[in-house]
């Protein structure tokens, strides 16, 4: 087609502020569905997405349109996720758009995620199209929410778009100021191929699926392409585009989008980023890529059966074809055995590689606390990085711990300002802007060390502010700080899978309420189970769990042996999902105390 | 020789530790209950003579002794060798006593829990120590002399002196059975429910903990033992000669018939039992609600709460001789030649033992 009327573009949105609904409503209205054939929320594929609401993959869907002036566009909308955790895919999916429609809630208004979308859009030099949403509400306030847009982002909303995607008020609009206001693709459908791979994906049918953005050029089914950063050469055996459901079809020419499939054996042969170009007729330069993305949370992952240990390899080994962010290495624990190391972008990412490996790939699994990767310095001079406690150095070997430092933006309504303020000094914080944004709301800039994010950061502050305070946060660098590793000893013996890297002046209450908690989720055993806590070899805090006493079943009613055995089969049934450790079985609730402990010191 | 047992589920009011399909239902249902009843026996294709019968519940105290001998008529083999009915102390007088033995009860088991008022009357008992007193000589009056006494160690407000109390009027009323339980905290129970939600209803707040009731149970070994009441089974104590014929059958796995609702019955092989709803039970409808053979596994599991230990066949003893050592290197069981026993630590931790045998 020709580029002049193509029009690529994304929508930026805080969770909930109802990108979703705005998606589905655009595909219904231009008829990429028929009402039937409506489900909520049709972008988000996976059930994990449509449960929890939120975009994990990205997706590009286009949608056929008839302008009010007669012409026929080609509209692609490149959906994208809405979790902080997600930015890289964010920044990914807005370079192969040149605009976006910023949606923020006519009541709630503008929040940190958004916020930090919008910024990132602006850098791309995307043409950002306001739109106010669920002004069907009472509660609407879309005069305030235009002012905060100007106020905090700074972009004029004289013009912003007032809909109700629930209702369908407003999509025309919407779509008119997609083809007027968003400017075509500039590139050269004569030129050589340049494409640019925003995501891959491995489908265990059609092997490895790009996702591509024509830059320059035409791409053709049969044609040689090659990948810029390998040099691989690939015959392109099929191409299409999304329409949501996938469309086969023979070219696609500069402006636009669509994915690939070329017989590519692994993703990581497909790195998003690259550029696709023609073998025969190469272009000159590739594409600007991305930077890489690093995981920035760090923890264990155990089977609970120590014999699903090969299955759990394969089951990430799957994972990770779909999911480039995180990473994994085997992992040797003492007390858990055989497991893996993973690397994350962030907790819900955590969460998600986790819920996966449970429902997906039916593993029961014990993950241990989340930590972040330290910066050491030896006594020696070497500088090593450390992810995982149990390789935490001597110390006495140690010159010098960097832990690694981000910016935090925290926007909030007034009234909850005292308890966040609380929870960010707690939290090791350092006020960097107080920014009165609008009637009654506030922005905050704060440094804190990421690992204080880890741990429960997140839910404390949606518990301080009822679910209103939004974050939004990026790696800021590293910073020298006192850590020491915090060690648990049961019944004598370190256990090496509840270590943790905690702050010097917070160890002594970490480990006073981390002892405490483990003395009620560990089951009294045989014998008296002693719990300490330590740093090195001093014992900062100790608890005791009593021996078992009696665990008896009395009464025989009426000769019902059947309600006996099914008592102790239950009861051995719970043992058996528990980690052996030393002599002192622990519930697997035990590994995650350390998760919790910040609640209470 | 086989033994029968029969459920009637009524009750006056439902006791705040009761765990058990029964309890308080509607009046008209009871006639009906019974005929159901009568009609589940009469069908029975009796292919044995039962030595025992034991009437429980509920309180079948409170069926009237014409209603009682209707039931137990259908029943053959009278006079059994034991005849036990399990009742409820504050409604016996010598008529229902005598009522009770002209229908060929042998044995009384009185659920008397406690003796001290306090306890009782958070379990929702409306009974005194003097009424267990003078209901006992009543019983006896009419040449019933096999009576067990129930207790319940871990009841709400009970103390270690308030146990000793309870333990003295069995000294005082002598006995020859009693039975010793620890309260069951499960969902089933109003008490159990408050105890797990802590919540203060029935003294739920009051429970004595996990170190007291192993102590009460203890203590109670010991001082029944110098009663001359011997333990037999984990939670049942008698004289010599005065060990419960028909309980013993469900430790040794031999066969008994189970009718009425929610009851339970073992041929050798098989178990089975009935529904517990008892409007299920009386439209007549498909009693039986599940069915299952017995598992080898039993004869360790159940035949070891007894004193006595079960004798281990050689190939038994190969295939659990690494839980065997285990167990005996924690002081839970002890062996003798081919005999496995509890030891007095396993009994407290039996369950401890018994997951390894299933």
């Amino acid at each position: 087609m020709d580029p002049t009327f193509i029009r690529n573009f994304s929508i930026i949105a805080h969770i909930d502020h109802g990108k979703s609904t705005l998606a589905d409503r655009l595909l219904e209205v231009t008829g990429a569905l028929s009402q039937r054939e409506m489900m909520e929320q049709v972008l988000d594929s996976m059930d994990l997405e449509r449960e929890r609401g939120i975009t994990i993959k990205a997706h590009a869907v286009r949608l056929n349109y008839k302008g009010d002036d007669g012409q026929d566009y080609q509209l692609n909308l490149i959906d994208t996720p809405g979790h902080v955790d997600f930015t890289y895919e964010v920044s990914r999916s807005l370079q192969a758009c040149e605009g976006a429609l910023l949606v923020v809630d006519a009541s709630q208004g503008v929040e940190a995620q958004t916020l930090a979308n919008t910024y990132l859009a602006l850098g791309h030099n995307l043409e950002i199209i306001p739109v106010i949403n669920k002004i069907d509400l009472p509660s609407a306030e879309p005069d305030r929410i235009r002012e905060q847009i100007e106020h905090v982002i700074g972009l004029d909303a004289g013009g912003a778009i007032l809909a109700s995607a629930k209702q369908g008020t407003g999509i025309h609009e919407i779509l008119e100021a997609v083809v007027h206001m968003v400017p075509p693709p500039t590139g050269d459908p004569e030129a050589p191929l340049r494409a640019l791979v925003f995501d891959s994906w491995f489908d265990p049918y059609r092997g490895v699926i790009t996702l591509l953005r024509i830059v320059d050029g035409r791409i053709r089914v049969g044609q040689e392409v090659r990948l810029w950063s390998n040099g691989k050469v690939y015959e392109v055996e099929g191409l299409g585009y999304q329409s949501p459901k996938p469309v086969p079809c023979e070219e696609l020419s500069a402006g636009e989008a669509g994915f690939m499939m070329a017989n590519i054996k692994t993703v990581s042969d497909a790195q998003i980023g690259d550029t696709v170009t023609d073998d025969k007729h190469p272009a000159a330069e590739p594409l600007p890529g991305f930077q890489e993305i690093k995981p920035m949370v760090f923890a264990g992952l155990y089977p609970v059966e120590s014999h699903e240990h090969g299955r759990l390899r394969e089951a990430l080994e799957k994972l990770r074809l779909n999911d480039s962010a995180f990473n994994f290495e085997p992992e040797n624990s003492v007390a858990l055995g055989f497991g893996f190391r993973c690397g994350f972008l962030g907790l819900l990412h955590l969460e998600i590689v986790q819920e996966r490996l449970e429902r997906e790939f039916e593993i029961d699994l014990i993950t241990t606390a989340p930590g972040v990767r330290y910066r050491v310095t030896t006594r020696g001079g070497d500088v090593i990085e450390v992810d995982n406690p149990t390789r935490f150095p001597n110390p006495a070997d140690i010159e010098q711990i960097e832990e690694p430092i981000i910016d935090a933006t925290v926007i909030t309504r007034e009234e909850y300002l005292g308890e966040i303020l609380k929870l960010l000094e707690e939290k090791r914080g350092t006020q960097k802007k107080f920014e009165y944004i609008g009637t009654g709301r506030v922005l905050l800039t704060y440094e804190l060390p990421l690992n204080e994010i880890v741990l429960d950061f997140y839910d404390r502050l949606k518990s301080a502010s009822r679910g209103y305070a939004s974050l939004d946060y990026h790696l800021a660098g590293h910073r020298d700080s006192p850590m020491v590793k915090l060690d648990v000893l049961v019944a004598g013996d370190p256990v090496d899978a509840l270590s943790m890297i905690v702050h010097r002046e917070f160890a002594y209450d970490r480990g006073k309420a981390l002892i405490e908690r483990l003395r009620k989720l560990i089951p009294r055993q045989m014998f008296e189970v002693a719990l300490q806590a330590a740093i090195g070899s001093k014992i900062i805090a100790r608890e005791n769990i009593p021996a078992i006493r009696k665990n008896v079943i009395a009464k025989c009613y009426g000769g019902d042996i059947t309600r006996k055995r099914k008592l102790l089969e239950k009861q051995k049934e719970g043992k058996r999902r528990m980690k052996r450790v030393g002599r002192v079985e622990i519930p697997q609730e035990a590994f995650l105390a350390v998760l919790k402990v910040g609640e209470e010191s | 020789m086989p033994g029968v047992y029969i459920s009637y589920p009524f009750c006056a009011q439902k006791c705040t530790y009761c765990n058990f399909a029964s309890g308080v239902l509607p009046a008209e249902l009871e006639g009906r209950y019974l005929d159901a009843l009568e009609q589940e026996i009469a069908r029975h294709p009796w292919r044995w003579t039962p030595e025992s019968v034991y009437l429980g519940g509920g309180t079948p105290s409170r069926l009237p002794p014409a209603d009682l001998e209707r039931i137990l008529a259908g029943v053959p083999g009278k006079p059994w060798t034991e005849a036990t009915i399990e009742a409820a102390p504050g409604g016996i007088t010598a008529e229902l006593a005598a009522g009770w033995r002209r229908a060929g009860i042998t044995r009384v088991s009185l659920g008397v829990q406690s003796f001290v008022e306090e306890e009782l009357r958070l379990t929702g008992r409306k009974h005194t120590a003097e009424i267990v007193e003078r209901e006992i000589a009543i019983l006896r009056g009419v040449g019933i002399e096999d009576i067990n006494i129930d207790l319940i160690a871990g009841l709400a407000a009970q103390s270690l002196d308030s146990w000793f109390a309870s333990i003295d009027w069995i000294e005082r009323l002598q006995p020859p059975h009693v039975s010793v339980y620890m309260l069951e905290v499960d969902e089933d129970s109003r008490l159990g429910l408050e105890i797990l939600r802590e919540g203060p209803r029935y003294g739920a707040a009051r429970v004595p903990d996990e170190e007291q009731v192993a102590e009460f149970y203890e203590a109670a070994v010991r001082e029944l033992a110098g009663l001359g009441l011997a333990r037999y089974e984990i939670s049942n104590f008698a004289k010599p000669g005065h060990e419960s014929r028909h309980n013993l059958k469900y430790w040794r796995l031999e066969p008994y018939a189970g009718f009425g609702v929610d009851a339970h019955s073992f041929d050798g092989g098989i178990r089975w039992q009935n529904t517990d709803e008892v409007r299920e039970y009386v439209s007549g409808r498909g009693v039986v609600v599940e069915r299952q053979r017995a598992r080898e596994s039993e004869r360790f599991w159940v035949g070891l709460r007894l004193t006595e230990g079960v004798r281990a066949r050689p190939a038994d003893l190969a295939r659990h001789a690494e839980a065997i050592e285990r167990l005996k290197q924690n002081r839970l069981l002890e062996q003798e030649g081919d005999l496995l026993r509890l030891t007095p630590r396993g009994v407290l931790l039996s369950n401890e033992v018994f997951q390894e045998f299933l």
